[in-house]
């Protein structure tokens, strides 16, 4: 990562590291904190994510959908005029909204470069002193209902939380956004206690990326300097339950119209040298799942995918297939022959080459949006690793060689649990 | 502007400020600080190239004026795309199609089809953006079209049209051009179903082709992570007809009474014809209008309806002349969300309020920005506004904020009574009814 000269107010720079292979992110001081700032001057627009330490891991045993209530409920907090945050963020001229993950929760703010302090400034109100009342969170479980709704309705969706809650440990495999009667459950005491548990400043950290200048520096520093100050007790940790030596098969019914099939594999993490490796072979099994087109085909009218879980630590790395495009079982087997072909001797160079450069040209779209091009400077430094690690993965990806890519599948792809996400039956049926 | 999810920016200072919020008006911003080239090529291709190195990406554009049913005195639904998809999947004198390179290449190719123009778009890493710029040039100024490429873009096209034929809007815009307008593309419409696109020959295709995909006919569209270096790798041909297409104007028939049409979809549809692309002062107004009315979400209408169980969206469509102002309601609730939707477009005509205004007007810019963020993006705006003949105007320059900065609410009242004013086209949705059981049997 290179420091650049940012021009952040009353900060102090860090000492370079490594360089990216085109990124370029420069670490700033905030009194304790850090700002990860990656300039674009080609945009209008500037984006600023506040990562904090309140993901799923943090959740107890019966804090299911905690960490999404608490956000959500940041979220529905009012100016000092009443007016609710996300409206008077709109009224400005920008955008605020969260995630939860199974390390993190993060709150992206985007909005014009040049007033994008006003805009933290009312963002920062809602984190210095939320209020979680009733009615807070009345419309906060309300607005997470609808959600997970929406959630419900889509069986990839449904099947990779399944494969999420089988394999990860605590917190960490709770739904995201936890279940309509796990919300109702929670009281404002709970509520409370979560975020004085754990939205402490000093855990937490921000990436800037889109147009950046003096607006940016003082929003990045309001914005931290909002969360009270502490850290956790300790840090947060995922764990994991291993993959059986046969698959274990989960197997719930929805209002779909076809049969869905999820198959999850444990998957080397964004830090790990076989992350590479990984994403050659998650390229090497969507094309299993191809067919031909004459163009790149719609997501909606795809016949399988992938959908690599590399914002957690150990990750996990899904495939799905659509039984209303392909045999369910024909595209199993498919799979499972590739992989055992894989694992057993190397692919050829000529194969592993096309592959790589494939890979290669995925990544480079891998994150596009600044809200995408935030999360991936955030994700990289939530897991311990250098701000411009994903920047890094291209010259990584060219030099697999087949002894990686087999190492990989053998160690990482011949295990696996099923979600089987159903129709419902009919009437007779 | 573009339809569907556009693009364009602006006044990004005078937007951000609330009424009472800043004392002196900042100057106004673009978009974008790093500027674009445009130009014409010897062999009469225009290019517009926008660079921004800052991009992870990079994507090549080519944008045609052609009609999506064909050049002919008879309409053959589906025949833009099926031809673009046709020249994509079929193997070139280079030897690999274009399909397959994006493919090897891990780029992303979509090809779009509006009713007067077709767009051709590779999303790449910036490494092969040259090699793109080379193949889709070659390949489409002088097209190859094989059964094998024909086979998969009908396959391609009619999955296409079946799935559209199922989206609200699409359905809507095309049912509501066809009663708006007397003939031309905009009657004809984009949806093709299965049945129309297998009609469809590999001689109609190469015909098509030859007069639709020539250099003078075509805009490259660069913009992310490449050069305007990068323009030269064009490919040429030699002996092609030298002149563009021409602009058509579209005769928009007298609105009669509300019309019914049998659909795959459930939905009522209104429609205004709009000004014409070089009346920006009025394109512009309409844009802030649907998005102050039917933004996800935070348009004025979308937070009336309430509890109501209907889906409602609205778009301005900035054509050469005349543009098209769309309102599309679905869901359950539909018949009671009409009422709403007909009060907003009469009070749109009611100068706002200027606070009302002016943060209207910051929702607005911020959407326009945030739809402009990647390569792809912006690429669609400059595609957009070339086809349709006023390529300056096209939101991601200064003329457009320009425009916006000056929109008052008087200005927008003005052109709501213009072009909203009068009696639009509406045009309803019914589904085809499933044959009962006891025919079944």
């Amino acid at each position: 990562m290179r420091v650049l000269a940012a021009a952040l107010a009353l900060t102090v720079m860090l000492p370079a590291a490594t360089r990216g292979a085109t990124a370029a992110t420069a670490v700033v001081d905030l009194g304790g904190s850090r700002a990860y700032v990656r300039s674009d001057p080609g945009l209008a627009l500037c984006g600023i994510t506040l990562f904090v330490r309140a993901g799923l891991e943090r959740q107890g045993a019966n804090q299911n959908g905690l960490a999404a209530l608490v956000a959500e409920s940041v979220l529905r907090q009012r100016t000092s005029t009443g007016v609710p945050i996300t409206d008077a963020v709109s009224a400005l001229g920008g955008s605020l909204s969260y995630a939860v993950a199974a390390q993190y929760v993060r709150f992206y703010l985007e909005g014009p470069a040049d007033s994008i302090d006003g805009l933290a400034a009312l963002v920062s109100h809602a984190v210095a002193a939320p209020v979680f009342d009733t009615a807070t969170l009345t419309a906060a479980r309300a607005a997470l209902g609808a959600r997970i709704a929406d959630d419900e309705r889509d069986p990839r969706q449904v099947g990779m939380e399944m494969l999420r809650e089988s394999h990860y440990l605590g917190g960490a495999g709770m739904p995201a956004l936890g279940t309509t009667s796990s919300l109702a459950a929670f009281a404002p005491a709970d509520v409370q206690a979560f975020f004085a548990g754990w939205y402490g400043r000093g855990d937490a950290f921000v990436t800037v990326v889109g147009r950046t200048g003096p607006a940016s520096s003082t929003a990045s520093a309001a914005l931290i300097a909002a969360l009270p100050a502490g850290a956790a007790a300790h840090a947060a940790a995922v764990s994991t339950r291993p993959y059986g030596t046969q698959p274990k098969r989960l197997v719930t019914r929805r209002d779909v119209f076809a049969p869905f099939v999820v198959i999850g594999f444990a998957a080397p993490s964004l830090g790990d040298p076989d992350f590479p490796a990984a994403l050659v072979m998650r390229t090497l099994l969507a094309e299993v799942l191809e067919r031909p087109s004459a163009t790149t085909t719609p997501l909606l009218l795809r016949a399988g995918g992938t959908v690599y879980g590399y914002d957690t630590t150990p990750s996990q790395l899904t495939l799905w297939i659509n039984g209303g495009m392909i045999d369910p079982t024909a595209g199993i087997s498919a799979i499972d022959a590739v992989l055992k072909r894989a694992a057993a001797q190397p692919l050829t160079a000529a194969v592993v080459t096309r592959f790589k450069e494939r890979a290669r040209g995925e990544w480079a779209l891998e994150n596009l949006s600044l809200d995408e091009r935030s999360w991936e400077i955030g994700n990289a430094v939530a897991q311990g690793l250098d701000a411009d690690a994903a920047a890094q993965v291209d010259a990584a990806i060219a030099g697999v060689t087949p002894a990686d890519l087999q190492r990989v599948a053998e160690r990482y792809f011949q295990r696996f649990d099923v979600a089987l996400v159903l129709p419902r039956a009919g009437p007779g049926g | 502007m573009k339809k569907a999810a556009l693009a364009a920016a602006f006044l990004v200072a005078v937007l951000a400020a609330p009424a009472g919020a800043r004392s002196a008006q900042p100057p106004l911003l673009p978009a974008a600080s790093i500027g674009s080239t445009q130009g014409v090529t010897p062999a009469g291709m225009m290019y517009s190239v926008t660079p921004d190195p800052a991009q992870p990406a990079a994507a090549v554009a080519l944008w045609y004026r052609a009609p999506a049913s064909g050049f002919g005195a008879v309409p053959a639904a589906g025949l833009s795309r099926v031809a673009a998809l046709t020249v994509a999947a079929s193997t070139p004198i280079t030897g690999t199609p274009l399909a397959r390179l994006a493919q090897e290449l891990g780029a992303r190719l979509t090809i779009e089809a509006f009713p007067d123009s077709v767009s051709i778009t590779v999303l790449v890493s910036p490494e092969h953006a040259a090699r793109i710029v080379r193949a889709m040039t070659a390949d489409y100024f002088a097209p190859v079209t094989d059964a094998a490429g024909l086979a998969l873009a009908q396959h391609d096209a009619a999955e296409d049209g079946l799935y559209r034929s199922y989206d609200a809007p699409d359905a809507v815009e095309d049912a509501v051009e066809s009663v708006l307008f007397n003939s031309g593309p905009f009657h004809d419409g984009t949806i093709a179903l299965p049945k129309a696109v297998a009609a469809l020959t590999l001689d109609d295709v190469r015909a098509f082709a030859e007069r639709a995909f020539r250099p003078a006919n075509a805009v490259l569209v660069l913009t992310g992570n490449v050069t305007a270096a990068t323009v030269a790798e064009a490919a040429t041909r030699d002996g092609a007809l030298s002149s563009a297409e021409p602009l058509v104007h579209q005769t928009v028939a007298v609105p009669g009474s509300p019309s019914q049409r049998t659909s795959s979809v459930a939905a009522t549809g209104l429609g205004w014809a709009g000004p014409a692309i070089d009346d920006e002062v009025a394109a512009t107004s309409l844009d802030f209008i649907a998005d102050a009315l039917f933004s996800p979400q935070a348009g004025s209408v979308q937070r009336s309806l309430g509890s109501l169980d209907a889906k409602v969206s609205g778009t301005y469509v900035t054509y050469h002349d005349p543009g098209l102002f769309v309102v599309t309601i679905s869901g359950p609730d539909a018949q009671a969300a009409l009422p709403i939707v007909r009060h907003a477009i009469a009070q749109a005509a009611v100068p706002m309020n200027p606070a009302s205004f002016a943060a209207a007007r910051a929702a607005f810019a911020f959407r326009l920005l945030s739809d402009m963020e990647t390569p792809e993006q912006l690429a669609d705006t400059f595609g957009w506004y070339a086809v349709e003949g006023n390529l300056a105007y096209a939101p991601a320059g200064d003329r457009y904020f320009h425009v916006a900065a000056g929109l008052t609410p008087q200005v927008v009242a003005r052109a709501a009574a213009r072009f909203l004013g009068p009696a639009p086209a509406i045009v309803t949705l019914v589904p085809a009814r499933a044959p009962s059981p006891a025919k079944q049997s």
